[in-house]
């Protein structure tokens, strides 16, 4: 009974993705959950000059900045956490070459709920008083800034507030740790701002690590913090975060971390980095090759895996999910 | 100075930034130094601190190493709880009722003003132009310092870091001081200490100007106060911090087990 929303990831970039449209990933974590397969696939089929809204900069955001198919990017941080500075962004940025906007990380995430409310602004208590407020990238000569976050007052105290431009993306990859057919997920680890991106975003492919049966959903649905009915498209796509971890699924890949990181902060490297692991890469198992038969195995013994044991039962096997896809592929209509 | 001391600067300002936090409060962690800092406090002398990250990982200590970040597996391992953003730095944070925040920061000046945005190595002027290097952004930092009741910069004492006014304000402090921050409606209180490698910073109560209230064993006021870019006052009260006793170090040490703050 329940609709079959799977598709490779092949066709998700192809169907849901142009040049230039607003474009978000979730989670946006820098080390944790995010859509960065979908980046990798974004790049293999030459999209340019996305407006990037990421919750903060992942090591996706990096590889797409440092390939040049970013002109524009809002986040709330952009680095790597312990790995240090996101090198593919910082070069593209100190550059010109990708206009950054600076928020924070609430003001972000209520950015996108002002979005799924269909709010005109957000008022907010945070980011007035700081150059975050006052300093916008995307209109320099705006100072202080009148249009990125305006001084407004609360209508009942008279006590000033900011206001905050809502965000609809065009577009939302939004990475999940489990989803039926229909896109009924379920993520492990923090949501960070998927919840309100999942509604915010005109539309909404899922990168699930794992494709789960419907009865899994069922049995617990107050888990299920992303519903079908937002969901547009849904990508099998083991490792979708790698080399950043999922918990429950795999650990951060640390050393892949570095090496990425390490190969961004050059343009030839970049070039190397993007033909080894990006273009050179055209199956699923091209891609799990990529990353080391070795290391999948020492990564999925994590010490989160027991957060997966609840579900592992629901999980499909690969024929399953893959005849799923040729369902769709047949029938070649949009689910 | 050159005395053989059997902790390291890092150590020292890990501990002097756990003191900080209280036993039972709700508090705020970011990665790295703060992370560390903060569960050093909770193994301590405040094993009823409630903390939380920001992304919404609730009742969580490390498990098999620092983490790498807020979401990392190494904090998701014995959590209660995984909500979200706007829970943790909205409800908890923004809202006015987390009591505590550790924040770091490349740049601080004298009312306590961050910058983790960029060097421009000028200032900025009417035109906005990218900074010479980029750094990481405001992050949860903002809102940790527009929300929290209040909360504790660390930072390298170095005069480069340490400057009269910062080039970019990612996180407010006291703004140009005094009741400078009560114009924009913060629900948090501001920056209670600057925690250094040398020694610890704290707001004159009235202009809001920090000053020099502690030094360190190996460090003295003269060399705090040659590496600082402005004309650091000296509270009358000032004292030499206590060093770390053997059961903080041995604290400090159970929770840094790679043992980041002993690299030299």
């Amino acid at each position: 009974m329940n609709p079959n929303k799977l598709v490779s990831l092949k066709e998700a970039v192809s169907r849901f993705a142009s040049d230039g449209i607003q474009y978000a990933s979730g989670a946006a974590l820098p080390v944790g959950s995010d859509a960065v397969a979908f980046g990798r696939e974004l790049l293999r089929q030459g999209r340019k000059g996305l407006h990037a809204l990421f919750h903060c900069n992942s090591q996706q955001l990096n590889l797409l900045a440092a390939a040049g198919a970013v002109g524009k990017a809002e986040c709330g941080f952009s680095g790597l956490e312990v790995f240090g500075f996101a090198n593919g962004l910082r070069r593209a940025v100190e550059s010109g070459r990708v206009v950054l906007e600076d928020y924070s990380n609430l003001s972000m995430a209520l950015r996108f709920l002002g979005g799924a409310l269909d709010w005109p602004f957000v008022p907010a208590t945070v980011n007035v008083g700081s150059d975050i407020a006052w300093r916008s990238a995307f209109s320099p000569d705006d100072h202080p800034s009148e249009k990125k976050i305006p001084a407004i007052s609360d209508p009942f105290t008279g006590r000033e507030l900011g206001a905050l431009s809502p965000l609809k993306p065009d577009l939302a990859a939004i990475h999940v740790t489990l989803s039926d057919p229909d896109g009924n997920a379920i993520m492990i680890g923090t949501e960070w701002s998927r919840f309100e991106l999942s509604r915010a975003a005109k539309k909404v492919v899922l990168l699930a690590d794992h494709i789960v049966d419907t009865d899994c959903v069922r049995q617990f649905p107050n888990l299920v913090r992303i519903p079908g009915v937002v969901v547009d498209a849904v990508v099998w796509q083991p490792f979708a975060a790698w080399p950043q971890g999922s918990p429950g699924a795999y650990d951060i890949d640390e050393e892949h971390m570095r090496l990425m990181n390490g190969r961004l902060s050059t343009e030839e490297g970049t070039a190397s980095y993007v033909a080894e692991f990006v273009t050179g890469v055209d199956s699923l198992d091209d891609y799990l090759a990529r990353i080391g038969g070795e290391a999948i195995e020492r990564l999925q013994k994590s010490s989160s895996s027991f957060l997966l044991d609840p579900y592992r039962k629901w999980i499909k096997p690969r024929e399953e999910i893959e005849s799923l896809l040729a369902q769709n592929a047949s029938r070649g209509e949009t689910p | 100075m050159s005395t053989n001391l059997s902790y390291t600067r890092q150590e020292m300002m890990a501990i002097a930034t756990g003191r900080e936090i209280r036993d039972g409060e709700l508090a705020i962690f970011g990665v790295g130094l703060s992370m560390l800092a903060g569960y050093f406090a909770q193994a301590h002398h405040a094993p009823n601190v409630r903390s939380i990250t920001e992304g919404g990982v609730f009742g969580a200590t490390p498990v098999g190493g620092l983490p790498w970040g807020i979401e990392c597996n190494r904090i998701s391992s014995n959590a209660v709880s995984f909500t979200n953003a706007i829970d943790a730095l909205g409800f908890l944070v923004a809202s006015g009722r987390c009591d505590v925040g550790v924040i770091g920061a490349a740049q601080v000046d004298k009312f306590g003003n961050v910058n983790t945005t960029g060097i421009w190595g000028r200032e900025i002027g009417g035109h906005y132009s990218p900074p010479g290097t980029r750094l990481t952004g405001a992050g949860g930092a903002n809102d940790i310092a527009s929300g929290a009741r209040r909360f504790v910069i660390m930072a390298a004492h170095e005069k480069k870091r340490f400057v009269d006014k910062v080039e970019y304000i990612s996180s407010p402090g006291y703004l140009d001081g005094g009741d400078a921050r009560r114009r924009h409606g913060f629900a948090g209180g501001g920056p209670s200490a600057i925690v250094t490698t040398l020694g610890i910073l704290r707001p004159h109560p009235r202009t809001k100007e920090f000053e020099l209230t502690e030094w360190f064993s190996f460090s003295s006021v003269e060399e705090i106060r040659a590496s600082t870019g402005w004309d650091l006052k000296i509270s009358k009260d000032a004292v030499q911090a206590a060093e770390p006793g053997e059961a903080e170090l041995a604290a400090l040490r159970a929770v840094d087990r790679t043992g980041m703050l002993r690299k030299k």
